[in-house]
């Protein structure tokens, strides 16, 4: 079945199962790589992107549900050579380990600042407690948060109506 | 191409007259290493080379799975160099016998052995590039080299004024022959190593651009999914095949070693049809077990068998029949998963007679033995292509996911990604083994006089020297291969080195006690084991700081105190356990419904001592505080080592609070992160990490923060609620 959706502002359509995962259009049709599989199940947050400006468990999204959405992943968080603040502070705090669950962090972090440019410690922890790592990089990503709370005021995502 | 430093150097001239400086890392005595002085035959580890156009592409022999190994050994090369580490692009190699960790003798990276094994080595390397640029500048100049310095990839002239980059100096620096020593900088002078240096890769893996396993991407590939058996060691014997083959989008579907293979133009598609799976099984080698015989298992070999004597000092039978008092007691800790973020994955393809494989691995040579296993090919048909790995703990030691994508491949002669679900992640490892710990002591006063700890349970070369043993002996034909495991076992400490992965941690026991005896029962119920974070100390960490806290229980005396007076002769130890106590201010006073508990722990040559603090709340334990001092010798990168040690406080934290895998008739029964739980942001405690200041060579940080976090923190809930906890995890 065809689908259309917007990712990163641009238009796609793509024909796949109506139940196919939002995550493997994106990674697979799409070829974004950077939004990443970690369980399947909704229980990790390592796929999150945003859907109409909402985080979501693009693993546990079906397709059929998010026609004609728009959609930003990570790769549209930095787009036109521009990082976002908080890719910016995950480099200089030098969050990532493995790294691979940092996509899914930034883009529940970048979520939660458009939303709530200054947020507090409580406020950071309970907007991204469900993001696993296993890893264990958690003090330094509320770290690179905290850095741009109430710097990023600025930040629109693309085409998002956050 | 000139031979130069020793022997475990080479200069050569590469593509367009770059500079290359290949080299072997030296291993320790009982370990080859890349240069044989019998045949003179040579080999390098690593390679570093300098272009015209000021490129500098440093190649690495070790695969990064987020312990920092990137950043770590691109530090040490830069600062000789005397050129920002951010300049030099690494490369990760493709696995050929060259490329071997002189620790083990195999391309692996595990054991925390990365930095300490290329510490010298990769600093004189990098000091040797650095001097040959400086003795070319100097006779294009005609003037002394000892009167020239250098400056982030300029040779400056003593003038003070002119200077040549190092892409000038590159085609001439090749004729230059060092004779003697290289220098290298003393510490004062050190501009990268111990400064807080940022992650090399963190750009990458902030922006989505990173390539694990998972992201590679090759021109007409498609998607294999494996259904395996669900009791390990069962075949497939049958499946509906035909009604599979009829599904939408379904390619091929066959059986394999490893199971029945799904194979579709997507992933989803290969999944749907998983489904569809009815597979008849031959399950009359299959695991049987469930958990509780195992450790019945356990319980009747520690009684029937004393074990092997793996430490003896003293007498401690006497010792304890005429002790005043003796103390006993029994610890149980249970099989864990490894569980990667990134779930097992592999690309295969086979072509123009060979195999392609690109993996999340740590052991490319082993892959290589994997890929080839199932087929006519040979480990020299077959390349390695190592990507980034999200996260490996010891996992990706084993290759079975390499074995099945290229099994698959094989068949099928178009690229092939082998994805597994987490549900397959979680049922289908290769876990740290259940263990019993059977521990007596005798107390005189306040004394203790005598230690024996006996360590029940199986070891893991046991499971692992069938795979790794053709890689120690590259010319041997593929059908000695299953022959050698079994040699390699039957000569253990010749042809293998001993086994230490049950009794590691235990044989060091520190403390001063004048009567020690340390015995291991081997006993193993066929569950598939590996090497998991920190390995045997993961256990024996464990058994002998709860025990040492009973100890000090019986004897009346404070934790702290009662093994302080053991280390007189211990300095390492005693140092990070007094540091650590004082920074988390032990015996201060603390708000009510909280408790400390204190451990301490040498692994991998790395000393760590943990104080934990915490309480019960709702019915949940609370870790609100963990101090952990550590000496690693010196550092190359402070934050790494501060990043590895939390995380692997971390790491130990999950292990006590939820880790557990049980079987039920050979079924693993957790599936997922609902029932195998990973600790959450909401639960992480205020960690702190001082590392003690060390001119000692460098040990690992990647393991060595687990072990001590886990009695630590049992220690503390017994000061809490006077009730012991002898087996993990521990509960509220
Ligand atoms: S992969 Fe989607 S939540 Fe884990
Ligand atoms: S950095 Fe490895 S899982 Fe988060």
């Amino acid at each position: 079945m065809a689908f259309s959706l917007t990712v990163n502002g641009n238009r796609h359509t793509v024909d796949v199962d109506s139940d196919t995962p939002l995550l493997w259009v994106i990674r697979d049709e799409l070829g974004l790589k950077g939004t990443k599989f970690g369980c399947g199940a909704g229980l990790c947050g390592a796929c999150t992107v945003h859907v109409n400006g909402q985080p979501a468990r693009s693993c546990s999204t079906a397709i059929e549900l998010v026609d004609g959405a728009e959609i930003t992943t990570i790769e549209g968080l930095s787009e036109g050579g521009n990082l976002h603040p908080l890719q910016q502070a995950w480099i200089s705090e030098g969050v990532p380990q493995c790294g691979y669950c940092q996509s899914g962090q930034i883009m529940t972090a970048a979520h939660l600042l458009a939303n709530n440019p200054s947020p507090s410690r409580d406020d950071i922890v309970a907007a991204m407690t469900g993001n696993l790592c296993r890893c264990g990089t958690y003090a330094r990503i509320v770290a690179a948060v905290e850095s741009v709370a109430g710097s990023v005021g600025h930040y629109q995502p693309g085409q998002e109506g956050a | 191409m000139t031979m130069n430093r020793r022997d475990f150097m080479k200069v050569s001239t590469g593509a367009s007259g770059s500079l290359v400086l290949a080299l072997s890392l030296p291993g320790c005595a009982s370990v080859q290493t890349g240069f044989e002085p019998e045949t003179g035959e040579w080999t390098p580890d690593v390679w570093l080379e300098l272009n015209k156009q000021d490129e500098i592409t440093f190649t690495l022999a070790r695969v990064e799975m987020g312990q920092g190994t990137y950043t770590g050994l691109t530090t040490l090369i830069a600062e000789e160099l005397d050129v920002d580490p951010a300049r030099i692009q690494v490369k990760f190699a493709p696995v050929a016998p060259e490329y071997r960790n002189p620790f083990i003798g195999l391309q692996l990276t595990g054991g925390s052995t990365s930095v300490a094994s290329s510490w010298q080595p990769l600093r004189e390397a990098g000091a040797s590039a650095r001097l040959m640029l400086v003795m070319a500048a100097a006779r294009v100049w005609g003037v002394d080299a000892n009167n020239c310095r250098t400056d982030n990839g300029r040779v400056l002239h003593p003038n003070g004024v002119d200077s040549l980059r190092y892409g000038q100096l590159v085609e001439l620096a090749d004729k230059e022959v060092i004779r003697g020593d290289v220098p290298l900088k003393p510490r004062s002078e050190w501009k990268y190593i111990g400064k807080q240096a940022g992650k090399l890769d963190a750009r990458a893996k902030a922006t989505g651009t990173a390539v694990y396993g998972i992201d590679v991407e090759l021109p007409g590939m498609v998607y294999a999914v494996m259904t395996r058996s669900p009791r390990y060691g069962g075949r497939a014997q049958s499946f509906n095949r035909d009604e599979i083959l009829a599904m939408a989008g379904v390619q091929a579907a066959f059986i394999t070693e490893r199971g029945v293979a799904v194979v579709a133009g997507s992933y989803w598609k290969a999944r749907k049809a998983q489904q569809a799976v009815r597979v008849e099984w031959d399950f009359s080698e299959a695991l049987d077990t469930t958990v509780d015989e195992v450790f019945e298992g356990y319980r009747k070999a520690a009684s029937e068998d004393p074990g092997e004597q793996e430490r003896s000092e003293g007498g401690v039978d006497e010792a304890i029949s005429k002790a005043g008092r003796v103390v006993e007691a029994e610890y149980e800790q249970p099989y864990l998963a490894h569980a990667p973020m990134e779930p097992m994955n592999a690309t295969a393809w086979y072509h123009d007679g060979g195999m392609e494989i690109w993996a999340p691995t740590q052991a490319p040579d082993l892959g290589r033995i994997a890929a080839c296993r199932n087929s006519d090919l040979s480990p020299d048909d077959v390349t390695v292509h190592t990507t980034f790995l999200g996260g490996g703990f010891g996992r990706r030691l084993t290759q079975d996911y390499i074995e099945e994508a290229a099994a698959v491949a094989y068949e099928l002669k178009v690229p092939v990604k082998l994805i597994w679900s987490r549900e397959e992640d979680m049922r289908h490892g290769f876990w740290r083994p259940a263990m019993l710990h059977r521990m007596t002591a005798s107390l005189d006063g306040a004394d203790l006089t005598g230690w024996d700890h006996q360590i029940v349970g199986p070891q893991v070369l046991d499971w692992y020297v069938r795979n790794a043993a053709p890689a120690q002996y590259p010319w041997a034909p593929k059908f000695l291969y299953n022959t050698l495991g079994k040699v390699g076992l039957m000569v253990e400490g010749l042809a293998t080195p001993k086994d230490v992965s049950a009794i590691e941690g235990a044989i060091g026991y520190p403390y001063q006690v004048p009567n020690v005896s340390v015995r291991h029962t081997h006993t193993d119920p066929g569950v598939p084991i590996t090497w998991w974070r920190s390995v045997g100390y993961s256990h024996n960490g464990f058994a002998v700081e709860t025990f040492m806290d009973e100890l000090a229980h019986e004897a009346g005396q404070d934790p702290l105190e009662f093994r302080r007076k053991l280390l007189a002769r211990e300095p390492r130890h005693a140092r990070v356990l007094e540091r650590a106590a004082e920074l988390a201010q032990w015996g201060t006073s603390l708000p009510e419904g909280r408790a400390r508990g204190i451990a301490l722990f040498q692994s991998f040559g790395t000393y760590v001592a943990q104080v934990v603090e915490a309480g019960i709340e709702n019915g949940e334990i609370r870790v609100y505080k963990v101090t952990a001092s550590v000496d690693c010798g010196q550092v190359v990168n402070p934050r790494i080592v501060e990043d590895q040690i939390s995380g692997g406080i971390l790491f130990g934290l999950t292990a006590a609070l939820f880790g557990e895998i049980t079987f039920n008739k050979g079924e693993v029964q957790q599936s997922n992160f609902h029932d195998y739980r990973l600790l959450q942001m909401h639960q992480v405690p205020e960690v702190v990490v001082d590392i003690v200041d060390s001119d000692e060579a460098p040990t690992g940080v990647g393991e060595p923060g687990v072990p001590p976090v886990i009695p630590a923190l049992g220690n503390a809930l017994f000061a809490l609620t006077g009730k012991r906890q002898r087996r993990l995890p521990l509960a509220a």
